[in-house]
This record gives C-alpha cells, structure tokens and sequence, in this order.
C-alpha cells in the first residue's frame, strides 16, 4: 500500500474539492475554453498529485 | 471576451482589488436577478494549466473573505457577460437559497488516514491453488467489510462528539486504500478556528487512523444547488 502523507492528504482534498464540488453553471451559457482541454486539465491536476505521491515514496526509499 | 467563473456573490459586489487568475482584470457581471458573478476575464485562446486551479482557490478566498459568496467549480467557462448573466438568472431562486446557507461560512475538511494496511488472511500452506485464491478474496472482502465498518463508525463518534447538526456535515468512507474518511463540516466563518482545534483534538482521540484537518476553505462541498 502506498502511505500517503499528510500532505498528499491535505493537496487531493483541495484539488477534489476544486475539480469536483462547487456551484456548477452548467447547460447551453457554459462552454470549454478548448473542448478537451478543460478535460485534460483534470487529469493533469490529478496527475500533479499522482507525481507527489511518487516522489514522496522515492525519498522514503532512497 | 471569455470569462472563467470563480463565485457568485449578491450585488453589490464588495471592492476588491483587480488580480483576476495570471493578473489579468478580475470582472463582476451583475445578473437581473439581484446576483453577480466574479470572474476572471479571460481569451479562448489561453490555455488552463496547473497553476490555475490553486490560484482560482485562492482567488475564491478572496473574495468569500471580502463578501458572502458561492464557490463556482473551476472550469467554469462562459463565451460573454451575457451568457453568465443568463446562467444566473435562470436559476436565481436556487442561488439564493444556496448563499442564504452557506454564505458568510467557510468549511473544514478532516481525512482520516490509516495508520496501518489491511490485516492480510492466513491460508494454510496445505491448501491447494483454488482454495487458497478462494481464501484470499473471501479475507480481502472481510478485511475491506470490517474497515468500512470501522470508519463509520469513526464518523459517527466524530459528529456526536463534535455535538453538529447532520445538515452540516458531509462524508464519505473508505475512498482509496489509505483513507479512512474523507469528511467536512460547514462551519460560521468567525467560529472557525475554534471549531478547526475543536475536529482536531477529537481525531486525535482516534488510535488506529492519522488526523489532517485543512482550511478553513471556502465552502466547496456545501455550495451545491442541487
């Protein structure tokens, strides 16, 4: 199992809080900035996550 | 002129300074219903990156620190004023109750992580290969029943200790491997560093699972319009 750190914990809660609550203004008046865009921006957000998560198992490692 | 949406707020709009996200101008567009959103003027072709998405959070506290407000989930786009204007009209009423709720109030988030991985099963060595796969999902599946038992549990003792009306708290259990529970409370912005050592002095009391409290943030998880 990989241990997450208080500040793993403390960055994915925010970024799910931004990414996925919030008020949404959905419907015809929303558009994307660039379509799939908005979509990739998501993952990369979470990837930014993922990417702490690997780094702070390496220093625990090495 | 694209706007990428940060909050909704109720005119009139409180004075802030001008930083909308990357320093360009910070915009309100007052809608007829008595409602105005805040967002950051924006061109279709710029990108959203990384970086953004703290600094709209950042932004969001700004300005629910300077008027009671509504967080708007980032990516919010809209092709005019118009187009925002006529988003919020359309579901004014909604809006209003939702700032009526959780305005002028901020959340505080509490994961609860576990100290140690699940118990693995035993399997007798003498078993054969079918068994022994059929004895290693049956003590996977009780490991995982008996941990999402525990965590709510912990939830339940976290609310009855912190004394808190239901409606104010969210949750949910077991969401990956490591956490036990992922929780906020809503919270009046003026009580919050009370209530903040108050969820903190409670988990601790918990020994199997490691306490982070955050914020207080903008009230993310309660702006929901439903």
């Amino acid at each position: 199992m990989k241990e997450l750190t208080a500040e793993d914990a403390s960055l994915l809660e925010l970024v799910d809080r931004l990414l996925n609550k919030g008020v949404v203004l959905a419907g015809e008046a929303t558009i994307s900035v660039a379509g799939i865009d908005l979509i990739y921006l998501g993952l990369n957000v979470v990837l930014t996550a993922v990417e702490t998560l690997e780094k702070s198992e390496k220093r625990r490692a090495s | 002129m694209t706007l990428i949406a940060h909050a909704i707020a109720a005119a009139p709009p409180a004075s802030l300074s001008a930083g909308g996200l990357r320093g360009r101008p910070l915009a309100w567009s007052e809608a007829a219903a008595g409602l105005g959103l805040w967002s950051t003027e924006w061109t279709p072709d710029l990108k959203l990156e990384r970086p953004d998405a703290l600094e709209h959070h950042r932004l969001v506290e700004r300005i629910c620190a300077a008027q009671p407000c509504l967080p708007v989930r980032f990516g919010t786009t809209f092709a005019s004023v118009d187009a925002a204007r006529a988003s919020l009209d359309k579901r004014a009423e909604a809006l209003h109750a939702a700032l009526a709720r959780v305005g002028g109030k901020s959340e505080i988030a509490l994961t609860l992580l576990w100290r140690e991985p699940p118990a693995a099963g035993v399997t007798p060595l003498a078993a054969g290969p079918g068994r022994r796969y059929m004895e290693a999902r049956r003590a996977e599946f009780g490991a995982r029943e008996t941990r999402r038992a525990r965590a709510e549990y912990l939830v339940e003792r976290f609310i009855a200790e912190l004394a808190i009306e239901r409606p104010l708290v969210w949750h949910e259990t077991c969401t990956s491997t490591n956490v036990a529970v992922s929780l906020a409370v809503l919270t009046p912005t003026e009580r919050a560093d009370e209530r903040k050592a108050e969820m903190v002095r409670i988990a601790e009391g918990f020994s199997d699972v490691v306490a982070v409290v955050n914020g207080p943030w903008p009230p993310y998880t309660f702006a929901s319009t439903g």
